[in-house]
């Protein structure tokens, strides 16, 4: 078969699977958008326009979905008479709160690390990995119980250290892949030059800054889409919004339009916080272990 | 000095050591901190000290308190020894033991649909010319915080107002039952829900495992005459085999710590067919409050996420070469 030329790859065979997989990524991209875009679209709709369908086999019925007119009702009724503003204002400060923390001490320890050896580096390393690799529900049975007697369930304090919970060895893991890139030689150059160790670190900051900078949003990403630790360390006076969303099912008349709209108020800034960092998306939730 | 000039000097001073000597030194100059190795490992260790202890408050402290709980029976303001009763109730909990055969059923759904899909994905995306694009619109599920995401598909799923229902019956899959409805079918419901959102992750980790593959060596096979297909099986999938292992315990791990929609979707019914072990242990603890109990079962679920850790640690390892 050597005569067998190299540029004909076009057989049959795999002319078909380019179509197939053409329409495959097709049906794929329409099922990964369609619920995003049916959640924007109804939280512009009236309840009665909401529950609007086709009768059952009516496929040409499909239009039903675009006849609306369009009311800003739901957002408004969120920010004015549920109080969702405070809610925005909670999930802000506990996410950027356990951000801040999380990055900060996390890239002391993760540059110390990165610097020096000792006897029981690697065990170290492990209890920091499983302690962000630890169920929130397992994790939260004890820590319900020690936050109460410390009266830290439903503050904003408690939730920021919950979620220091899993940002924290977050940072500190990823953040040593980092600085491991970091020559010593650098430092030992500064040092030389008159420099304490700390200006020295200072002075390697700048190099590591954009992952920083990415890993303090995916910390924040990580916090602001809990809803298990917001529904039971922060309930009460600590509501985030995936915990306000989650109240707006009653038994009774569930109000799909405002869920719809939380939804949205949710969703949206963690989408555009994605887009930026998404050079540092991969390694990020991958724990480093995978980079693009 | 200061230190933006001093590191905007660094890569002077690295390429060109003489200059050192040119430059104006610090009178009062200490001994250079490296030439003192006792010294240096204080620094680093104190450097380190606020995050250890910040982390063995909110992680080895509670975890005492949880072998502490699980040995006793924990109510509001009552805490009993209680004979290891959390323990031996568990052996005959069938609810128990049902969460874990059902957390296992459900993590391998999961996982199995969204490894061939996701690897599909991005077999067929690798090169193309719409790469970039398609690619940001996968990213979008993934951003979604995992309740809201529930919330949109039991609005999508819902027996009389809900679109995925309507096309469900359109098509004649489903009654006019809702798929979560029925405990046959429930199951799948929550399934798709996670597929949804994270298939895109395994599409990504395989993209950046797709740009590792030696292209010579595809080139030259297909040169000798070997298939797409058996290229495909002998070259691209072997070199894919590491990252897709990360992304399987990475998956797995998740799938046991967010249960965010499975809540929202189903909490656990209909009967128990959706009642994973996580869901099983947050009914116990929060909303009956059997604090006691459910350390227990939360110590069960810690062991064998410790577990897997430790070969999640070991596959690490293997990926990243041991820098000097």
């Amino acid at each position: 078969m050597a005569s067998r030329g190299v540029i004909s790859y076009e057989t049959p065979l795999s002319k078909a699977f380019r179509w197939f997989s053409a329409v495959f990524i097709g049906f794929y991209v329409i099922w990964t958008v369609l619920p995003i875009f049916v959640m924007f679209v109804s939280s512009f709709k009236d309840l009665l326009e909401a529950f609007k369908l086709p009768a059952v086999g009516d496929w040409a019925g499909i239009t039903v979905f675009f006849e609306f007119s369009p009311t800003f009702k739901h957002y408004y009724e969120l920010f004015a008479n549920l109080g969702f503003s405070t809610y925005l204002f909670n999930s802000l400060v506990a996410a950027g709160g356990s951000a801040v923390i999380s990055v900060v001490l996390g890239s002391m320890a993760a540059y110390s690390l990165s610097r020096i050896d000792f006897r029981g580096k690697n065990d170290l390393f492990f209890w920091i990995i499983s302690t962000r690799m630890a169920p929130v529900v397992a994790v939260m049975v004890p820590l319900y119980w020690i936050f109460r007697e410390l009266g830290l369930v439903g503050t904003l304090p408690g939730l920021i250290l919950a979620y220091t919970t899993f940002n924290l060895p977050f940072a500190i893991w990823i953040l040593k892949g980092f600085f491991d890139n970091v020559p010593y030689a650098i430092e030992e150059a500064q040092m030389v030059d008159g420099a304490t160790r700390l200006q020295a670190f200072r002075a390697i900051l700048p190099l590591v800054a954009p992952g920083i900078g990415a890993f303090v949003v995916l910390c924040i990403l990580f916090a602001w889409n809990d809803y298990l630790f917001a529904a039971i360390i922060g309930s009460g006076g600590a509501k985030t919004l995936p915990a306000a969303t989650r109240e707006l099912v009653q038994p009774q008349n569930i109000q799909w339009g405002q869920i719809m709209a939380a939804g949205v108020v949710t969703t949206l800034p963690m989408m555009f916080l994605g887009l930026v960092i998404r050079k540092y998306l991969v390694t990020g939730l991958t724990m480093g272990a995978v980079k693009e | 000095m200061t230190t933006s000039r001093a590191s905007a000097e660094l890569f002077r001073v690295r390429h060109i050591p003489d200059s050192v000597e040119s430059r104006p030194v610090p009178l009062a100059i200490k001994e250079p901190a490296s030439i003192n190795p006792k010294a240096s490992k204080a620094y680093y260790f104190w450097l380190m000290t606020p995050a250890i202890a910040v982390l063995a408050f909110i992680s080895i402290y509670p975890f005492f308190w949880m072998i502490y709980m699980s040995l006793h029976e924990v109510d509001i303001g009552k805490v009993e020894w209680n004979n290891f009763a959390n323990f031996t109730r568990l052996a005959n909990d069938t609810r128990f033991i049902q969460g874990w055969w059902l957390l296992i059923q459900y993590s391998a759904m999961c996982l199995f649909l969204q490894i061939v899909i996701g690897v599909f994905i991005a077999v067929a995306l690798n090169g193309s010319r719409y790469e970039k694009v398609l690619v940001t619109t996968l990213l979008m599920p993934m951003m979604m915080a995992p309740l809201v995401a529930g919330m949109v598909w039991y609005f999508l799923y819902n027996g009389t107002f809900g679109w995925y229902h309507w096309i469900l019956q359109s098509v004649g899959i489903l009654g006019p039952r809702s798929i979560l409805a029925s405990s046959s079918t429930a199951m799948i419901g929550i399934v798709l829900v996670d597929v949804w959102q994270w298939t895109p992750l395994i599409t990504l980790i395989t993209l950046a495992g797709l740009k590792r593959v030696p292209q010579d060596q595809l080139e030259a096979n297909m040169v000798d005459g070997a298939s797409p297909i058996r290229n495909f099986v002998s070259v691209t999938l072997p070199n894919l085999y590491p990252v897709l292992l990360i992304a399987i315990m990475l998956r797995f791990m998740d799938n046991f710590r967010f249960i965010d929609s499975v809540l929202v979707l189903t909490g656990g019914g209909p009967g128990n067919s959706t009642k994973i072990l996580p869901v099983y242990l947050f009914e116990v603890s929060f909303k009956f409050f059997k604090l006691g109990r459910g350390a227990a079962i939360a110590l069960t679920l810690l062991v064998v996420t410790i577990i897997l850790g430790l070969i999640l640690v070991k596959v690490f390892d293997r990926q990243q070469p041991k820098k000097g």
